[in-house]
This record gives structure tokens, sequence and C-alpha cells, in this order.
């Protein structure tokens, strides 16, 4: 990475930080955070329990939201400000603005996330500590995927409203409607729709990889068997390959579409 | 760099032609305007020398040789696009400070530049409070922070009020006397005019004029308006000068309160001033008014 993408690194982080709409996300996310983890600390040992899937279902709301809030305006911004040009006659290549973006607003990321989930372990018992530990790695990894959305959403769009209105569309799409969706499918359908189907369904969204996986961490290895399911789901390996997928090929799609855009 | 020059360059957007076949020159210590209407391909032209924007064919030649347009290129050039509004959460300082790192200028350089487009006062404001025209003077700053050899400026006036143009007169007078290059594109066709060598009139992608501002004058043929300063108290006299313009039939007279005025073409105001030798007393001065740059424009461009 050049000295041009490094110092874009930096800016992007610092200019991420100061944006309002980030700040009152990441501050009603450490709020409500730290009022799960003191109710948790203040109640009996087993509604204490539900500490850590309740802050599955918080962290499952509010971190894709500041990730696509944090990603969504990283080109289209730009090129409304007519700033998009500036930055690219740096000498700098149009796939290292996308990555340095990203690496500078997952900077912002990170530390909203590790801020909202720090502050709530600080004000939790012992047990309410180590669920927020195990819930850091998994709820950085959900909203670096829900980045990278934000930034092909940002490299598609050409007015920041649509960006916005997009963000928007695809949140309640995939952390609300997607599981009423998959509901609504089994009872329409009867049953029909085969089990694997639905437990890869639901484990394509990265908001519903998310969840299983974390209660799985929470409630145990036989989460689908406890609903009734038959079906598993996917192995650690095909786990790490979505995930993976969801980090990698939006962002790559956003570097491509700039990269080869003929007038960015 | 000694010159630069674009050949040939062609843009096409899906069918439509935003550049077509356009060739420029520009050679050290000068500065070219760009002109035109909207859409006749001036910011394209300034995007295609950045690297901004992929011509379909053409090539841009540094001292007659082919250019590739990568990093190394950009190092060379500072860039001003029109209308910049920059992130509203940082101060100036801040966003000049990234392109200062992203260019490995010296902090007290950047700083000097600030100082130098008068916004060191105002310099830990956020954007946001910034008015048009300071956004306009931090975009210069940007532009110039290294120094260029070649200074892009898409419509750098805009904005701007008396101290902001003076800096930016100051600017282009550094960039001439010191043998770097200038590359404006404008509407501000009257105020850039004194401050540029060489002019380029675009029309739908396509260059309609180029050369000094004496070059276009010339082609577009306007008659220019000779003024003599008459003395009234001879009202007889007055009428026999007024009577030998008219007959010499080559302009068009109007009297004027003390003055008359003859619109003639340029090839014959030396003819015409021979003749007014012959009124030494009835004349008391004249003066040669060129059409402005603006009407030449209009006339180049077919809409007057």
């Amino acid at each position: 990475m050049g000295r041009v993408a490094r110092a874009l690194v930096w800016h992007e982080f610092v200019e991420r930080t100061r944006d309002r709409w980030v700040l009152v996300i990441s501050v009603l996310f450490a709020l409500l955070a730290s009022a799960v983890s003191l109710y948790g600390r203040a109640a009996d040992s087993e509604t204490a329990q539900l500490t850590g899937p309740s802050l599955v279902t918080l962290a499952s709301l509010f971190v894709p939201l500041v990730a696509m809030v944090l990603g969504h305006d990283a080109i289209v911004g730009e090129r409304e400000r007519n700033t998009l040009g500036l930055l690219l006659s740096l000498p700098v290549s149009r796939v290292e603005v996308v990555l340095a973006k990203v690496l500078g607003r997952a900077l912002a990321l990170v530390l909203a996330v590790l801020l909202g989930l720090g502050t709530a372990a600080l004000l939790s018992d012992p047990a309410g500590a180590a669920a927020l530990r195990r819930l850091a790695g998994p709820t950085l990894l959900l909203g670096l995927a829900f980045l990278s959305i934000g930034m092909f959403i940002s490299t598609c769009t050409r007015r920041q409203a649509a960006a916005a209105s997009a963000v928007v569309i695809v949140w309640f799409g995939l952390v609300f409607f997607f599981d009423l969706g998959l509901l609504g499918m089994l009872v329409v359908s009867d049953g029909a729709v085969p089990q694997q189907v639905v437990a890869a369904l639901v484990v394509a969204n990265p908001a519903g990889l998310y969840r299983v996986g974390m209660m799985q961490v929470f409630a145990g290895p036989d989460l689908l068997g406890d609903l009734g399911m038959t079906a598993s789901l996917p192995g650690p390996a095909w786990v790490a390959a979505i995930w993976a997928a969801w980090l990698v090929l939006p962002g790559l799609a956003s570097g491509l579409i700039l990269g080869k855009a003929k007038a960015p | 760099m000694r010159s630069l020059a674009a050949r040939g360059v062609s843009v096409r957007f899906g069918k439509l032609p935003v550049l077509d076949d356009v060739s420029i020159e520009l050679d050290a210590g000068t500065s070219m305007m760009l002109a035109g209407p909207n859409g006749a391909g001036k910011s394209t032209l300034l995007k295609a020398l950045l690297g901004l924007v992929r011509p379909d064919a053409g090539t841009f030649e540094v001292d007659g040789r082919p250019v590739s347009i990568d990093n190394r290129w950009k190092e060379r050039i500072g860039y001003l696009p029109e209308a910049v509004a920059f992130s509203e959460n940082l101060t100036g300082r801040a966003q000049l400070g990234f392109f200062a790192r992203a260019r490995a200028v010296p902090r007290e350089h950047a700083e000097a530049v600030l100082e130098r487009v008068g916004l060191a006062a105002a310099q830990r404001r956020a954007v946001r409070g910034y008015s048009r025209g300071m956004r306009q003077r931090l975009g210069l700053a940007i532009a110039i922070l290294t120094k260029p050899e070649l200074l892009v400026l898409d419509e750098p006036t805009a904005g701007l009020d008396q101290e902001g143009l003076a800096v930016l007169w100051s600017v282009l007078e550094e960039w001439r006397r010191e043998g770097r290059m200038v590359l404006v594109s404008t509407h501000d066709l009257a105020l850039m005019e004194r401050r540029v060598d060489e002019m380029c009139i675009l029309q739908r992608g396509r260059v309609v004029a180029s050369g000094t501002a004496h070059d276009l004058r010339r082609e577009a043929r306007l008659p220019h308006r000779v003024w003599f300063e008459v003395d009234e108290d001879d009202e007889a006299r007055l009428a026999v000068f007024c009577e030998a313009m008219t007959k010499w039939g080559k302009g068009r007279v109007e009297r004027r309160a003390g003055w008359v005025a003859v619109d003639v073409s340029p090839d014959a105001i030396l003819e015409l001033i021979e003749i007014q030798r012959g009124f030494p007393g009835t004349v008391r001065s004249l003066r040669v008014e060129e059409p402005t740059l603006d009407i030449v424009y209009d006339k180049l461009l077919g809409v007057a």
C-alpha cells in the first residue's frame, strides 16, 4: 500500500469518527448494551443467562446499521462533493482508493463496536463480561461484512440520498424481513421446503449466520434440534467461506466497478 | 516539462460523443483557457488529462513524446475540481493535512499555503462553516500544494471574492513567471482574458477556435469601435467631420455627447485614423475599443 493510500486510511478513520450519524448509532448501541449488561447483573441467575442472547439480538440490529452508514457514502459522497476526482488525481490507483476507504472505515467500525461492547463489559458481572468477549470477534465480522455491502452500495449509486435509501432497504431486508420471509415461506409451503434449504438460506444471510452462530454459542450446538429441525448447519469450513464471501466479494466488486469505470 | 499536447483526443459516453478529435498545445510558462458552453467537453478534456476519464482515442504528449497517465504523471499535476465541496466533518487544516501527507509535503509548507490563500484564520473551523469561496480557496491550496508543473483548474473563479481572485491571479502569474503551465476551464471570459496566454473554444466536443485573444478577435471578424473625442463648439466643422466619415462608407457612424463613434473592421482602422488627421481642431483624442471576448465567443459559437 503506497503513501497516498496509507494517508487515506487515516483520513477516512478520522473523518468517519466525526460523522454525527455514526456517533449517534454507536452511542445508542453502547447505551443499550450497557443497559442489558446492568440488567443481567441485577437479575436472578436464570434471567442473567439471557444477557448473551439479548446482546446478540442488539448487536445484530445495530452493528449492520452502523457499518452500512459508515460505508454508504465512501464513494458516492466523494462523487457528490466533487472530491472523487481530486482524490483520484493523486498518485494512487482506484482499487487502492477503495481498499484504503474500506480499511479506514473498518478501523472506525472496530472502534465503535469495541467501545459499545467494552462499555457493556465494564458494567457487567464476570459471566456477562465473558459472554461479551465471545461476542466481540463474530460481531466485528458481522460489521465488516455489512461495511463491505455499504461500500458496494456506495460505488453503485450516483446520489448519496439513493445510497442512504438503499442502506435502509438492505438493512430492513437482511436484518428484519429475511427471517420473516423464511417463516412465511415455510407457512405458505406447509413445510414442503426441505429443512436443508431453510438452514442454507438462514446462514446465507450474514445477519442470520451471526445470529445462529452466536445462539449456538450461548444455547449449545443442538440449537436447531431444539427448534424441531433435523437439518444441520454447515460446518466450520462452510461458515468461514460464507463469512469470507460477504467480507470480500462486495468490496471486491466495488474495486472492480470503480477500477473499470470510464468516468468514475 | 517544456510542452504539453493533446492529440486527437476523443471520448464517448455510450453513443454520445463528448470529445471529438480534440488537439491542444501548451508551452512552458504559458496558460490556456478552455471555454465553451455547458457540455462542450471542457471538464472532460481536463479529466482525461488527469486520468479520471479514459479516452477512446488520442494521446497526450509531453515534450513531443507520448505520456502514460500513471502515478508518476499525476505527481506532476495539481487539480482544482469544479465546485469542490469537501467533507463537512473535518477542518480546513485537516483536509489540507491529508493531501499534504499524501503528497509528502511538510506540514510547515502546507500551513504556509493556507496562509497564502487566506485561510489561516479559519483553518481550525469545520468545513461545514466555510462559504463557497472559502471552499474554493481550500481547493486552490490543495492544487498548488506541491507547486506542480501543470496546474489544472476547473472553474477556478466560481464563488471567489476580490481577495480570492487576487490570490488566484498571483498564482497564475507565479506559474507563468516560473515556467510552469496552467490549463483553466471557465465561463468567466472577461475575468480570465488578461490572465491567460492562449484560449481554446470548444463546442459539442470539438475545437471551434484557438489562439491568443487577438487571434480569436481576428477570426471572429467583428467590427471595432473607434471613439473620437470631438470639439462640439464648432458645430459646422463637426458636421463636416461626420459627413466625411459617413461618405467614407466603411463604417457605421454614431454621434454621442462629446464623442463620435465609428464601427469599422479592424483592417480599416488605420485608414480611418488617416482621415481624421484632416480635422486637427475637431478631433481631440481617439480610442479604439475592441469587441469584448464575450461577443467574440458568441460570434465564434454562432449564438449571436
